[in-house]
């Protein structure tokens, strides 16, 4: 009898770990209405929410991959700080040597996701050449991106000398038809997000369905094993690092964009906690070995959710932080206790 | 002894020392979701026996011994220790009642010496208890460790102990809770001929004490050799029980002897074929693979043989004689030294990745930490290495021949798994060998190492192991098998090279290995003797 109720509570453990993200946004979706009515639920606000955590949410799904092969990237901050640095100054040179408007974005576009593919190659060569710890190695990175962007700009500002297309990156959007803002203007889904959602859908793709994912994981899960099983441990451990700098470069893109400039002293600073932090509720597995993108999406929304209604229901934003770090720590207790 | 409910001066204490049941299990009864692992299972286990536990992977031994620790609790029935009923809720209950577990895998930390281990948790103190008081540390560790006849550097970081060593101390920690009842997990599985005696001599000077032996193994001589009960467990129920009589012979209730043969018969419930199928013969002329005074750097030097196609090449040893360093070399996981060809080719294998390319693959002896990823599914494990030949434009796997083709291999192999995509971790030693091995033909090897195969395998898989060996072998596969029973190796290799210290000493040919004598040779080499006839064999003693 006992035995069977103790069954049935370790089964129902199971199960918040696999749905507790879920769950737990289900829970928070209900409590936000209830409180706030239509303030929260009305598609601009969802449409804020999303847009505002676009950045942070293209760096949580690169970590997912990242923390799946067991390892950990600390300077995802950094280098988006760096590549959106970087790409901004080229633009504003080509527009200077008087190029059209149109080539210097796309080129100093480019130039940010190259710029963060390449930050992310060091940190990769640094863990499988260098031997160096992840954690270690993303750190002297999480100094060191940060301080050139900083030298570059004197530690001032970046503005885009762009007239109005870079903006649009990061404020432009695809009309939703049939909705309409508060002031009666046809409201959009922001490129940041389409762009967010494009990387999610892939990555999980990857994740699940090809063989580089099957590899990360079967790294992650243990790595003597996949060099026994003649895996290219170092091609794969050094491509995801690869992978998250872009995505950095692409994060950088979106922030940059939507700011029109950038301010290399405060853009993405911490945001490499709120990208783990993301990772972790959304059910990944610190240890490496298994993981989900779509954990991490929702764990991305649960975390602009609760910044969300705590600033409607007017609770001071220091208070914010005290907050998340409950729901990180909670959903690290419910995961774990499955396990036991 | 301070567990015991015997008062000191009871009229018993002067009546001849009649075994006392000092841990009994009636009609235990464990239910797993769909599976009843124990069947109302009563066994009592006895002060001054070794009681061993045999059966199939399966057969409930596990559970019955995760009983016993307090890692599960029973359904039903109960357990008595020295005539009262006991409860363990958790491993400390069994703990604390003087019941230990020596695991399978050990339980020590490495950064801590050999006398921080055995003291572990119940250091002594001194400075009114804020210091540990190292030199009684020391001396209750050497006391244990002495009382085991260990002969151990108790200063040694555990980390450098060869296995065989980091048992004896596992079992040190044991004795110094003073754990009255000792449960060895398949104590064997992991050590050399030389150490296996010194372990079982160990279990007869601890039932020699007194205290209570219950011994898991899948080693049925072992077993014949030296417990005074047997029982046999087969689908969650006791089948049989075996107890040595007056004459020293183990014999059942209806006087059935047992040997090999009977036992295997009561955990299988049917006769095994011959263990061992026929040897086919090779008559390919070209080696499939020749190492030329090869040698893993640091472990091993000097090796030279060749093996040629549908030939099965054993390899013996002691535990630490480098052939695990030697073929992981060859298979580029270690730096080598001297030279190695593959058909006629002189190559340099750079990584598991390289040989494979060459067609040269190895199965660790490791199969939980090394072969396997024992976390993900079954499939995916399968098609691990050969990964490339199911993906198809962009990288994507293509799940539905990858689904079928493990199909193919799992009704090739009989391996026994209902649910492929579940994990690996949840099928028998057995099937996970089989996995391991269809892993490895799947990418078309010529040459094949398999590292201690039947580790941790029941009897039943074994043969079928066999089979399949034996099978490929007849189909144009160079076989090594490098193996630490001498039954498996006699019965299935062509030849068999043995190694000691770090090099090849000799090799026992086919006509050697089917004359009388045949493991002695082996064990003498191995042994760093020669290879002549001497006295007989001592039997595990």
């Amino acid at each position: 009898m006992s035995s069977d109720r103790r069954k049935l509570v370790q089964e129902g453990f199971r199960a918040l770990e696999r749905w507790g993200v879920v769950v737990a946004f289900v829970l928070l979706f209900a409590v936000s209405t209830a409180k706030q009515g239509s303030d929260f639920v009305s598609f601009e606000n969802f449409r804020n929410i999303l847009n505002s955590n676009a950045a942070i949410g293209i760096l949580a799904v690169g970590m997912t991959l990242v923390i799946i092969s067991a390892g950990i990237d600390l300077s995802v901050g950094s280098m988006l700080v760096l590549s959106a640095a970087l790409g901004t100054l080229a633009m504003n040179l080509l527009i200077a040597a008087e190029w059209s408007e149109m080539s210097a974005v796309v080129l100093g576009g480019a130039i940010t996701i190259g710029a963060g593919l390449l930050a992310g190659s060091v940190n990769g060569a640094l863990v499988v050449f260098g031997r160096l710890a992840p954690f270690i190695a993303t750190l002297g990175g999480l100094a060191a991106f940060r301080s050139i962007a900083l030298a570059l700009a004197d530690a001032g500002e970046i503005r885009s000398q762009s007239s109005t297309l870079f903006a649009t990156i990061g404020r432009g959007g695809i009309p939703m038809f049939g909705l309409e803002n508060n002031a009666g203007k046809p409201l959009t889904l922001t490129y940041s997000t389409v762009v967010f959602f494009v990387v999610a859908i892939v990555a999980q793709w990857f994740l699940s369905r090809s063989r580089f994912g099957r590899q990360l994981v079967a790294v992650g899960a243990n790595e003597t094993a996949a060099r026994y099983a003649g895996v290219g441990i170092a091609w794969v451990r050094f491509r995801v690092y690869a992978i998250m700098g872009a995505l950095a470069g692409v994060a950088g893109l979106v922030q940059s964009s939507r700011m029109n400039s950038v301010s290399t002293a405060q853009l993405g600073l911490g945001s490499e906690l709120d990208a783990i932090a993301a990772v972790v509720i959304g059910g990944t597995s610190l240890r490496g070995g298994y993981g989900r993108v779509w954990g991490t999406v929702v764990g991305v929304v649960i975390l602009g959710m609760i910044s969300n209604i705590l600033t409607i229901s007017n609770v001071s934003p220091y208070w914010q932080g005290a907050v998340k770090g409950a729901v990180i720590v909670l959903a690290v207790l419910v995961q774990r206790s499955s396990r036991d | 002894m301070s567990h015991s409910k015997v008062p000191k001066n009871s009229p018993l204490s002067d009546a001849p020392t009649l075994p006392t049941v000092a841990l009994a299990v009636e009609s235990v009864t464990v239910d797993y979701p769909g599976v009843r692992a124990l069947d109302a299972v009563s066994i009592a286990f006895n002060r001054g026996e070794i009681h061993a536990i045999v059966g199939e992977n399966g057969a409930g031994k596990s559970t019955l011994m995760k009983v016993l620790s307090g890692l599960v609790r029973p359904g039903g029935g109960t357990i008595r220790l020295d005539g009262v009923a006991r409860i363990f809720a958790r491993p400390l209950d069994a703990i604390r009642a003087g019941i230990a577990m020596v695991h399978q895998e050990l339980n020590l930390v490495g950064a801590l010496n050999v006398a921080e281990n055995v003291m572990l948790g119940r250091e002594p103190l001194t400075l009114a208890g804020l210091m540990i008081d190292r030199t009684a540390q020391r001396a209750r560790a050497q006391h244990w460790l002495h009382m085991l006849g260990a002969e151990l550097d108790i200063e040694r970081a555990c980390s450098d102990l060869s296995i065989a060593d980091a048992q004896f101390v596992e079992i040190a920690k044991c004795l110094a809770s003073n754990a009255q009842v000792l449960i060895f997990d398949e104590p064997t599985a992991v050590l050399g001929e030389r150490d296996t005696k010194r372990l079982l001599a160990l279990l007869q000077r601890l039932r020699d004490e007194g205290r209570v032996v219950i011994f898991i193994s899948h080693h049925l001589d072992e077993v014949i050799a030296v417990a005074d009960r047997v029982s046999v467990l087969r689908d969650g129920a006791l089948m049989r029980t075996f107890t040595r009589s007056a004459q020293g012979v183990l014999v059942s209730e209806d006087g059935t002897r047992a040997d090999e043969g009977t036992l295997a018969h009561a955990m299988v419930g049917r006769e095994l074929g011959s263990m061992y199928p026929v040897k086919g013969v090779s008559n390919a002329t070209i080696p499939a693979i020749e190492v030329t005074e090869f040698g893993a750097v640091g472990r091993s030097h000097g090796v030279s043989f060749a093996v040629r196609a549908g030939e099965i090449v054993g390899c013996a040893g002691l535990v630490g004689c480098g052939r695990t360093e030697t073929a992981e070399a060859i298979i580029g996981l270690r730096q080598s030294s001297g030279s190695v060809r593959v058909a006629g080719l002189r190559v340099r294998l750079r990584s598991p990745r390289d040989a494979m390319k060459r067609g040269v693959a190895y199965v660790s002896e490791d199969r939980k930490g090394r072969g396997l990823h024992v976390t993900l599914s079954s499939i995916t494990n399968m098609t691990l290495p050969s990964l490339s030949a199911y993906t198809r434009f962009g990288g994507r796997i293509d799940v539905r021949a990858e689904q079928s083709v493990a199909t193919r291999w799992i009704d090739a192999l009989s391996i026994r798994c209902a649910q492929p995509h579940a994990p690996i971790s949840s099928l028998s030693g057995g099937n996970q060998q089989k996995f391991a091995l269809a892993r490895w033909l799947q990418t078309q090897p010529k040459v094949l190492i398999i590292d201690e195969p039947t580790r941790g395998v029941d009897v039943g898989a074994k043969a079928e192991i066999y089979r399949i060996i034996a099978q490929l072998a007849s189909e144009g596969l160079a076989v090594i098998l490098i193996s630490s029973e001498l039954p498996e190796l006699i019965g299935l290799a062509h030849r068999v090279l043995v190694m000691h210290a770090g090099t090849m000493v000799g090799e026992v040919t086919r006509e050697q290995l089917e004359q009388r004598g045949a493991e002695e040779r082996i064990v003498r080499l191995a042994s760093g003797l020669t290879a002549e006839f001497g006295e007989t064999k001592e039997i595990l003693a």
